[in-house]
């Protein structure tokens, strides 16, 4: 693969709607990941309730904790992006050029990362307090 | 996408908010989801985000894999995507219906 079809794969439209989409998908993806693997786990309370103590305690582990602070951004960004493709889907049919999708790719990052900043401050003293810091 | 999407920001939220931030991963454990699913209401809660969470991933997990393969394929995938969907869903009713087994 030339590095103009790598870079062409990457730039499918270019510019903030090509940015949404992306971490729309990757976001998505990355919470189904992490869904399978936490039905499983949780399962094992009926199947093999001796080895639920075991998949707690990794995710107990630090690399652990601090997905799962990525994981809660996660899933705030992918249900406000889809409220947000939703609201212009059902009521401003007319408003996906110009602007206003601009703006809105924007705004949706805002209210993600202020949604998640008090749930990540939490979780990061949680964090912290494991490493005795 | 759209009805289990809109569905899903509450009860997906919700679960977040409650099992990660408030209570964190430190206070569950086997007792922990003993006492929780002995209300039946959560046990309900559980099962609608079990059923309409995975429901919204594997589908979109679909609509990614058919943007990169060829026609041939789609009836093959939307079977495996179901068969996904169903082995997982039966797995999940089958915890929440026969609960904590104290080991």
């Amino acid at each position: 693969m030339s590095v103009k079809a790598m870079t062409n794969l990457v730039t499918y439209r270019g510019g903030v709607g090509q940015l949404s989409f992306i971490l729309h998908r990757v976001t998505g993806l990355g919470i189904l990941l992490f869904l399978v693997i936490h039905v499983v786990d949780t399962s094992t309370v009926f199947f093999f309730p001796s080895l639920y103590a075991d998949a707690i305690a990794i995710y107990r582990s630090v690399p652990f904790m601090i997905g799962e602070i990525f994981l809660v951004f996660s899933v705030i960004y992918h249900g406000v992006n889809g409220a947000r493709i939703a609201i212009f889907d059902l009521f401003l049919v007319n408003k996906w050029e110009g602007r206003t999708p601009h703006n809105s790719v924007l705004w949706t990052l805002v209210i993600s990362i202020l949604l998640w900043l008090p749930a990540a401050f939490i979780m990061s003293r949680n964090v912290f307090e494991k490493l005795g810091l | 996408m759209r009805y289990s999407g809109l569905l899903l920001i509450p009860l997906a939220w919700g679960h977040v908010l409650i099992q990660d931030v408030l209570v964190g991963v430190d206070r569950i454990d086997l007792n922990y989801v003993a006492m929780r699913w002995a209300f039946w209401g959560w046990r309900i809660y559980d099962l609608f985000l079990l059923v309409f969470a995975l429901a919204h991933g594997i589908n979109g997990l679909r609509q990614v894999v058919l943007d990169f393969v060829s026609k041939k394929l789609i009836r093959l995938i939307n079977q495996a995507s179901f068969m996904y969907w169903l082995v997982m869903v039966l797995i999940g009713i089958a915890a929440l219906v026969g609960g904590v087994r104290k080991p």
